[in-house]
């Protein structure tokens, strides 16, 4: 043993050995140590220190002045909670929108199950946290402008949470806690929440406000406590499933459910399906059965290895007819459902994409199932969709407020993802034609504000389109919006293709693959991956700005605390609280989103190089 | 072609040819990267291409596959010449494979993923055939444990390996070797050469860039000397190495042996 290391002091004392080579321990410091070091090591420290606590102190004072200021009403936050998250939904179908937020939330904790989020958290941490919140607390209730009886309580409950959590990492200090009893806990502090603390029991009845003391109203808690143990199961019901079934069909199980799910929710929320049986019957099932039949066919023989120029010249005649039909409908000349017209256009995009997919029999079949896949959740929601609607309805615009933001916001990234890369794509192509569109359409849309384009699309584009047609206000904000943010999504997308080293693009061509392939099974993949940051910053960006709504006159979170609420007769000029209250709800989803990005950030950066 | 022919044994002479190059010129901008080439690779013959860095060696070989493209003369691969058709293209790059000097392997694949890409998608191959292929060839250049792992997890001898058997998959009839050991650790470039030696005996068309003397003499057919984008020499190894007939060949010969 000695003989390998003769470097080492000739010693046979191999403990003694490998204390010598032991790295040092670093000593630890305590509160105060730390202090000294950092807060006070200098003069010109200690003075900016005091200077900068000062200033945290008035803009906290200033803030807390606008909580407690005796003026504000924040019963007209408590008792608008309803129109402040779904505006004017009417109550009685209030069920929808709760089997939605259920749907939502089982799907969290089964995602969570599928891709085995479990990352053990250090207890000395979260005890720590604590400690840093009941203190802000207890700061809070001293500097407060309130009631004494206010601050009293806060700086109570400070001191409670502060030395709970100091009890906590002291007791169990080293331990680590896994997701799941970590789960528990948060989620018995918000039942806690619910059915323990007074908050009183604000409502509207018959008009009047109603404000008796109390928890809050049990038709807002017991749906969230029954929520809040669905989501706790579907977590336990996915892990369980994980080990029933491959991780990686749950997966694709849940990706396929994120992006054609919230489409269903949405139909559930707005529309009533009471189906005109006749005409689904007459028209929508023979036309679904027709492209998924003819079109499937179609492709299968296109997607044969062998096909060739037959199969180009059929797929880009396909295109040309597809896109002369659009002409067509514009020009007045013959007359043919959207519902045509769109599947028209996704069918000859999946004939161009079918040389790409050809392969032997099981690959062509997989091609045509996701074509017939396409088909039926097309027509699907487009009947859906055109189904009028048997709800009754208080005021036209009937959905708005946190859930009109929320569902802008998701769409508007679903939407301009794709487009986004396809159009990052076409600038970077070979090809000048593509290269020059794509160049001029994403300068000119960046050179353009948001709210000029939300303003086109929601008054001007309906005044060109050809009689018959039409577009919903909701609609027009939507696609003004992802058109929007399709030009940044492919800036982002560029970054990305252009971290591509030249040696992959080579290795594809050294290999034969085809263009197409090459993007979209070397290039794209990395692409992505590396955009992901950005894209999440986007994603903040997009939520953020939905309220950008409210000035073309959606009855979003916004336009609900400032035209709604200050304009009821009990609330009258009440803006303040309602305001203060979107800026947290705001503030709360970009902060979880950008955790949520860094989180995945790292996760990726172990995962592979 | 003189200096080819009498390079040639009678019974290499004899032997199809598999690239034919005549007159190959080739410029960046101002810059003539090849100024002439004249050269003919047999089947079943190894080729190794020698030169100072800069002396266009790697363009060469480049242009084979069309990964740069010549501005004038011919190159004609198995009998296609080598044109703006894509098709010719597309023909030509699933017959010769390429070893690239960074390996140029797909980080986001595993390594089974991408030996079996090029198969599935573009010789149509089915997913079983190409796995029990991919397989088969990791026997082969000694790596089968590592089939689900990620480039980045291996070593670069290993990586380099993956980027020979990923080239094998497509059943090419010619290899193109493009410094395949320039960017190792001295310790891995044997386990590469060795597979390159194996692949040689197994009667691969290779054309190899290198600059390991070693391997040069013990497994090429025919060795080429250039510089400044021209051919200065071609020889056997044999009297390459003893022998030379230019004296820039041994000036060269000089600086690194």
């Amino acid at each position: 043993m000695t003989d390998s290391i003769n470097t080492a002091p000739a010693t046979d004392n191999l403990d003694a050995l490998i204390a010598a080579n032991a790295p040092p321990e670093i000593p630890t410091h305590g509160a105060v140590d730390w202090m000294k070091k950092n807060l006070f090591s200098s003069i010109s420290t200690t003075v900016q220190t005091f200077l900068f606590i000062t200033l945290l102190v008035l803009i906290l004072r200033w803030l807390l002045g606008l909580i407690f200021d005796p003026e504000a009403s924040w019963d007209s936050v408590a008792t608008n909670m309803r129109l402040l998250f779904t505006y004017n939904y009417p109550a009685d179908q209030f069920i929808r929108i709760w089997f939605t937020v259920g749907a939502l939330l089982t799907a969290v904790g089964l995602t969570i199950a599928a891709w085995g989020v479990d990352p053990k958290l250090s207890v000395k941490k979260l005890g720590g946290n604590l400690v840093g919140v009941g203190a802000l607390i207890a700061i809070m209730g001293i500097i407060a402008p309130a009631s004494s009886t206010i601050k009293t309580g806060m700086i109570v409950v400070g001191v409670l949470i502060a030395v709970l959590g100091y009890g906590i990492s002291r007791v169990l200090g080293e331990q680590k806690i896994s997701f799941f009893p970590f789960l528990l806990v948060v989620a018995g502090f918000w039942l806690a929440v619910l059915w323990l603390v007074p908050f009183g029991r604000n409502e509207f009845i018959d008009g009047a406000v109603s404000n008796l003391p109390g928890t809050i109203n049990p038709s807002t808690k017991i749906p969230w406590t029954i929520l809040i143990l669905l989501f706790l199961g579907s977590v336990l019901a996915g892990r369980a499933l994980v080990t029933v079934i491959k991780p990686q069909a749950l997966r694709l199980t849940m990706i396929a459910w994120w992006v054609v799910g919230p489409a269903f929710l949405i139909f559930l929320v707005l529309r009533d399906p009471q189906f005109d049986y006749d005409k689904v019957l007459r028209t929508d099932v023979p036309w679904a059965l027709g492209f998924a039949i003819i079109g499937g066919a179609i492709l299968y023989w296109l997607a044969k290895p062998g096909v060739g120029e037959i199969g180009r010249l059929f797929a880009a005649s396909a295109t040309l007819f597809a896109l002369f039909n659009w002409v067509a409908a514009f020009a007045g000349w013959y007359s043919m459902l959207q519902k045509v017209r769109l599947s028209f256009l996704v069918f000859a995009l999946f004939a161009l994409a079918a040389p790409t997919f050809a392969g032997e029999r099981s690959v062509r079949l997989k091609f045509v199932y996701a074509w017939v896949g396409t088909v039926a959740i097309g027509h699907w929601l487009i009947t859906g969709i055109n189904t009028v609607s048997t709800l009754d309805i208080a005021a036209p615009p009937f959905l708005g407020g946190f859930t009109l933001s929320m569902v802008i916001a998701y769409y508007v990234m679903l939407a301009s993802f794709p487009l986004g890369i396809i159009l990052a794509l076409a600038r970077t192509s070979k090809l000048p034609i593509f290269r020059l569109l794509s160049t001029l359409y994403i300068e000119f849309v960046r050179g353009v504000p948001l709210i000029t384009i939300l303003f086109f699309f929601s008054i001007m584009v309906n005044l060109f389109l050809p009689g018959g047609m039409e577009l919903a206000e909701l609609a027009a904000i939507f696609l003004g919006y992802a058109l929007f943010s399709a030009a940044y999504m492919a800036e982002n997308v560029r970054g990305g293709l252009q971290s591509i080293r030249v040696g992959q693009y080579e290795a594809s061509d050294a290999l034969g693959l085809t263009t197409s392939q090459r993007t979209i099974f070397i290039v794209l993949p990395q692409a992505l991956r590396v955009t992901i940051p950005n894209l999440v910053g986007q994603a903040i960006g997009t939520f953020k700005e939905t309220s950008l709504i409210a000035i073309v006159g959606g009855f979003d979170l916004l336009n609900v605390a400032k035209q709604s609420i200050p304009n009821q007769p009990d609330f009258l000029g009440q803006n303040k609280p309602a305001l203060l209250f979107i800026c947290a709800i705001y503030w709360a989803g970009s902060y979880s989103m950008s955790r949520a990005s860094r989180n995945l950030e790292t996760k990726l950066g172990v995962g592979t190089r | 072609m003189t200096m080819t022919d009498t390079a040639l044994s009678e019974e290499l002479a004899s032997r199809r040819d598999m690239i034919e190059c005549v007159g190959v010129k080739k410029w960046f901008g101002d810059f003539q990267a090849l100024g002439g080439i004249d050269l003919t690779v047999k089947e079943q013959e190894v080729m190794v291409v020698l030169g100072p860095s800069g002396s266009g060696k790697s363009t060469l070989i480049r242009c084979i596959n069309r990964l740069e493209v010549h501005q004038e003369g011919t190159i004609v691969v198995d009998g296609i010449e080598l044109t703006n058709d894509l098709r010719n293209i597309d023909k030509i790059r699933s017959e010769v494979g390429m070893v690239f000097q960074q390996f140029n392997l797909f980080p986001h694949l595993t390594v089974i993923d991408n030996i079996t890409l090029a198969p599935i998608w573009v010789r149509k191959k089915s997913k079983v055939e190409a796995l029990r292929v991919a397989r088969e060839l990791l026997e082969r250049v000694g790596i089968p444990e590592q089939a689900e792992k990620f480039p980045g997890q291996l070593s670069g001898g290993q990586q380099q390996r993956v980027a020979i058997a990923r080239s094998l998959a497509m059943e090419p009839n010619i290899m193109l070797f493009d410094e395949p050991t320039s960017a190792l650790d001295p310790e891995m470039i044997s386990e590469v050469l060795d597979v390159m030696k194996g692949l040689a005996e197994s009667g691969m068309t290779m054309v190899v860039v290198t600059h390991e003397m070693g391997f040069a003499r013990e497994v090429a057919d025919r060795l080429v000397f250039m510089e400044d984008g021209m051919v200065v020499e071609i020889n056997n190894p044999e009297d390459f190495f003893t022998n030379p007939k230019s004296e820039r060949t041994q000036l060269f010969l000089s600086q690194i042996l």
